[in-house]
């Protein structure tokens, strides 16, 4: 209880931001600054916590998007409904690929991703009897709702921040709980020598799909958000490489494997997309590229991995000071 | 069976110039152990360089490629030197990440600068394939193939006779071992990659006048590339070239005898089959 109170702190902080931003322009990039770190939240359970670095889950977003969209205009269920449907068919999905694609290590598990995705992709461009093809889908209006009496206004934003805002803070929560877990020790030991992990008797198959189910569960769920909130789906827009290389970005800037990481991230990728998409439109990516390899080069475990690190030193410098360590050395 | 032939035709042209790309990533990884994700930009920039010499300049593509090589080669000793040296010790996930971000830095820096338009070169002489036993040869393309071939030779025998080329070799099969006898491994480190990088160039101004050409078409030929190099055995030389001619004839015949739209599909799909089955490589001399 007392672990997760922070997180209810969090998510009541999280809520309470549209009483402060009022503005629909700032809050339209919260919405987006919540949904990208729970895409880096997705990212970062597989490639930070357990060190399997996926180019490919543009597929599991893509697929958690065409469920919403295609749930609400083929069978009538509401996007909110979607989401969750979204996350678990996503999840689903990422099961018999990562049987097959677990059984590569390092680098040949990377581009084994890189091509189910582009397989993924040219399933969605050319499976037109169930996909649109590349016309892809648009909703072009909502359901009506009433929560506690009101009619919710699908034109403003707060109803879909609300939605994003949760579900990153759940994202946010259960890498914090999976950091905890014994499948989290699991992923640690594999991500630093798996034959050691092997020998000491770690299912890391069993271990690596599991992260990969909850990785895909999160970017799926994301991509329903997606959906919901954009209310339009094609392949370029929801199953692009940049997409994947997106979410690495946010994981890799914000701090590989921390908890915290992706929303410092997130932060970045939307601070640094819209000052430089204003001037010019494809400029943003450039700096994506920039940061990735900057933060590599002079800060790889990323800026709230240093931030951390530089606390800890401060609180031990701290409290070594009144022990009188000084007489010691 | 025109069918046929005419498929076995384009797939080895094209097959060659896929050789040569997936042989400068696989020398790079066999020496650095880098897989560079930046490798299809490298070509990219090839292909730009054979369009802006002939737009500019009025210097044929295939021409220019005296000039280029060594261009290419010179910005992968620099990339080498100035970037990717201080990110090789932080292991291989980091500079497999690192290369992304390049690819991505240079990709859309060429966007921003050349915008997205598609560009075509049109050669006078090539307007119309020649047409030996009424198989149909685009001459580009057939011109390409034989410079491709000249190049991939004369990497042979470089890597098979000359002190550097040995070198190259031997730290690719075990570098402590080539330090051992004295090679200077970071040297042959710099020198592989620009001549890597120098390999991507060329094929890039080699096809520049057969495909289109746009920011981002390195985007896809460097899937296609490690579809190469895992088919032929990452780090393996001979596995690459075979690697890129199996490729080469999997899209001409899977689009003539599937379908266009899943020709790059098929060459995925036995990506994914070889991978899982054959990591090492077809050929069984790759390094898994």
């Amino acid at each position: 209880m007392r672990r997760a109170l922070p997180w209810l702190g969090l998510g009541a902080a999280a809520v309470a931001v549209p009483l402060v931003v009022r503005n629909p322009f700032f809050l339209h990039l919260c919405i987006l600054v919540a949904m990208w770190t729970l895409l880096g939240a997705a990212w970062n359970v597989l490639g930070g916590f357990a060190g399997q670095v996926s180019f490919g889950h543009a597929s599991l977003f893509g697929i958690g998007a065409y469920v919403t969209i295609m749930l609400y205009l083929k069978a009538g269920i509401a996007p909110w409904w979607g989401i969750p449907v979204s996350g678990a068919a996503a999840a689903v999905v990422s099961l018999p690929i990562g049987l097959l694609t677990f059984r590569l290590r390092g680098p040949y598990f990377s581009l084994s991703t890189l091509a189910v995705a582009e397989l993924v992709r040219l399933v969605a461009l050319n499976w037109e009897s169930v996909t649109n093809g590349p016309v892809g889908f648009l909703i072009t209006d909502l359901p009506p709702v009433r929560i506690l009496g009101r009619a919710v206004n699908w034109e403003a934003k707060e109803p879909f921040y609300l939605t994003i805002a949760v579900l990153a803070v759940a994202g946010l929560a259960s890498t914090a709980w999976l950091r905890r877990s014994r499948l989290g020790a699991y992923l640690a030991a594999i991500r630093e020598d798996e034959d050691a992990a092997e020998a000491v008797g770690v299912d890391t198959v069993r271990a690596k799909v599991l992260t990969l189910a909850l990785s895909a569960f999160l970017a799926g769920c994301g991509g329903g958000f997606y959906a919901f909130y954009f209310r339009y789906v094609d392949p370029d827009a929801v199953l692009a490489i940049t997409l994947s290389m997106e979410m690495v970005f946010i994981a890799m800037v914000g701090g590989l494997g921390t908890v915290g990481g992706p929303l410092i991230g997130a932060v970045f990728l939307i601070a640094i997309g819209e000052t430089v998409r204003a001037r010019f439109e494809v400029g943003h990516l450039i700096f994506y590229g920039l940061f990735m390899m900057l933060v590599i080069r002079f800060m790889p475990e990323g800026i709230w991995g240093r931030a951390r690190r530089l606390l800890q030193r401060r609180a031990a410098a701290g409290a070594a000071a009144p022990g009188g360590l000084d007489g010691a050395a | 069976m025109e069918t046929a032939v005419q498929s076995l035709v384009s797939g080895v042209l094209t097959g060659a110039l896929y050789a040569m790309i997936g042989v400068g990533l696989t020398v790079v990884f066999g020496v650095m152990r880098i897989i560079n994700l930046a490798h299809g930009e490298m070509v990219m920039l090839g292909m730009f360089g054979a369009y802006f010499g002939l737009e500019l300049l009025g210097l044929d593509p295939f021409v220019s490629v005296v000039v280029w090589a060594p261009v290419m080669f010179a910005a992968g000793a620099l990339i080498h030197r100035l970037l990717l040296r201080r990110i090789i010790p932080g292991g291989e996930l980091n500079t497999l990440l690192y290369t992304a971000g390049l690819s991505l830095l240079v990709a859309n820096l060429a966007l921003f600068v050349w915008t997205g338009d598609y560009r075509t070169i049109n050669l006078p002489y090539a307007a119309l394939p020649l047409r030996p036993f009424g198989i149909a040869v685009p001459i580009p393309l057939a011109i390409a193939f034989g410079i491709a071939v000249l190049v991939t030779g004369a990497l042979w025998l470089f890597l098979g006779r000359t002190d550097l080329g040995r070198a190259v070799r031997a730290t690719s099969q075990n570098a402590e071992a080539a330090v051992l006898m004295g090679i200077d491994v970071e040297r042959v480190a710099t020198f592989t990659f620009g001549l890597g990088t120098a390999l991507a160039g060329v094929a890039g101004v080699l096809l520049a006048p057969s495909l289109y050409l746009y920011p981002t078409v390195g985007e896809i030929l460097v899937v296609k590339c490690f579809v190469i190099v895992v088919l032929g055995g990452l780090g393996s030389v001979p596995g690459a070239i075979a690697g890129g001619i199996l490729l080469g004839l999997v899209e001409s015949f899977g689009a003539v005898y599937v379908s266009m739209a899943w020709k790059d599909g098929i060459g995925f799909l036995l990506f994914l089959l070889v991978l899982l089955y054959r990591p090492s490589g077809l050929f069984g001399v790759g390094k898994a």
